[in-house]
């Protein structure tokens, strides 16, 4: 069985309309987290109205055990949607490219609007990578 | 404080010598080159001339080593960042690309 991810969900503190998921497979997780100790990125709370857009960030090296667990996460995001990947192993693979049991970054699995580079990216970096990947409405 | 958003090139100094290319951990740097004779001076000589010099930035994981081991100083950081992007391809820099980001330049 494919493990399952918390979906704990954000909104940008930028454009609150833009809500975040985030797929949490490796360490460039944690610069999401460092975005919202920053104060770039908030919890969503129940006062918050229906996003305009769900982003889904997916950060960390795709293995082909998890490679179903982050097409469940996708398949439950709903429309409007997006999928970017964050960092060199979502993008690629990354350092792990050769590895036989790694996937050569999510643009094979689900389809990857946008891709910002890092390893990982800084915090910031992030969130002007969604600003500026996410269409303006 | 040196910002690592990306990294840059001096074309001038780099001299192809693939040291960057063969010490990077993820093999993310490509050089082309040729060689020439040079006929001036006491004896001739041959030189390596740098063709194409990639970096790819999917693959990059910013650990600097090709900015140390460089022996001409060719390689810096650099603080222009511009590698938020919509398709992966667009992460490959190339020549142009890496010495814009030396000269401190964004993408026009």
């Amino acid at each position: 069985m494919a493990p399952a991810f918390a979906s704990a969900k954000f909104r940008m503190v930028a454009d609150p309309t833009i809500r975040v998921h985030v797929s949490e497979l490796a360490c460039c997780a944690l610069e999401v987290s460092s975005a919202v100790a920053l104060g770039l990125l908030r919890y969503e709370t129940s006062a918050d109205e229906g996003p305009r857009i769900n982003v889904l960030l997916v950060s960390g090296s795709v293995t082909d055990l998890l490679a179903p667990a982050v097409q469940a996460q996708w398949d439950a995001v709903e429309s409007p949607r997006l999928a970017l990947a964050i960092g060199a192993c979502a993008s690629s693979g990354g350092p792990y490219w050769n590895s036989l049991v790694v996937r050569n970054g999510i643009g094979d699995l689900i389809q990857t609007s946008g891709f910002i580079a890092g390893c990982p990216p800084d915090p910031r970096r992030i969130i002007d990578g969604v600003l500026a990947l996410v269409p303006s409405p | 404080m040196t910002s690592r958003e990306s990294i840059g090139l001096q074309e001038e100094s780099c001299t192809s010598c693939l040291i960057c290319v063969r010490d990077c951990p993820s093999e993310c740097i490509e050089i082309e080159r040729h060689s020439e004779q040079l006929t001036e001076g006491r004896r001739p000589k041959t030189v390596h001339v740098l063709d194409a010099f990639r970096i790819d930035y999917a693959l990059c994981m910013y650990c600097g080593i090709c900015i140390d081991v460089c022996p001409t100083d060719a390689l810096s950081w650099s603080p222009i960042a511009d590698l938020s992007v919509i398709s992966r391809d667009l992460l490959v820099s190339n020549r142009e690309d890496l010495a814009r980001r030396w000269k401190g330049q964004s993408q026009s």
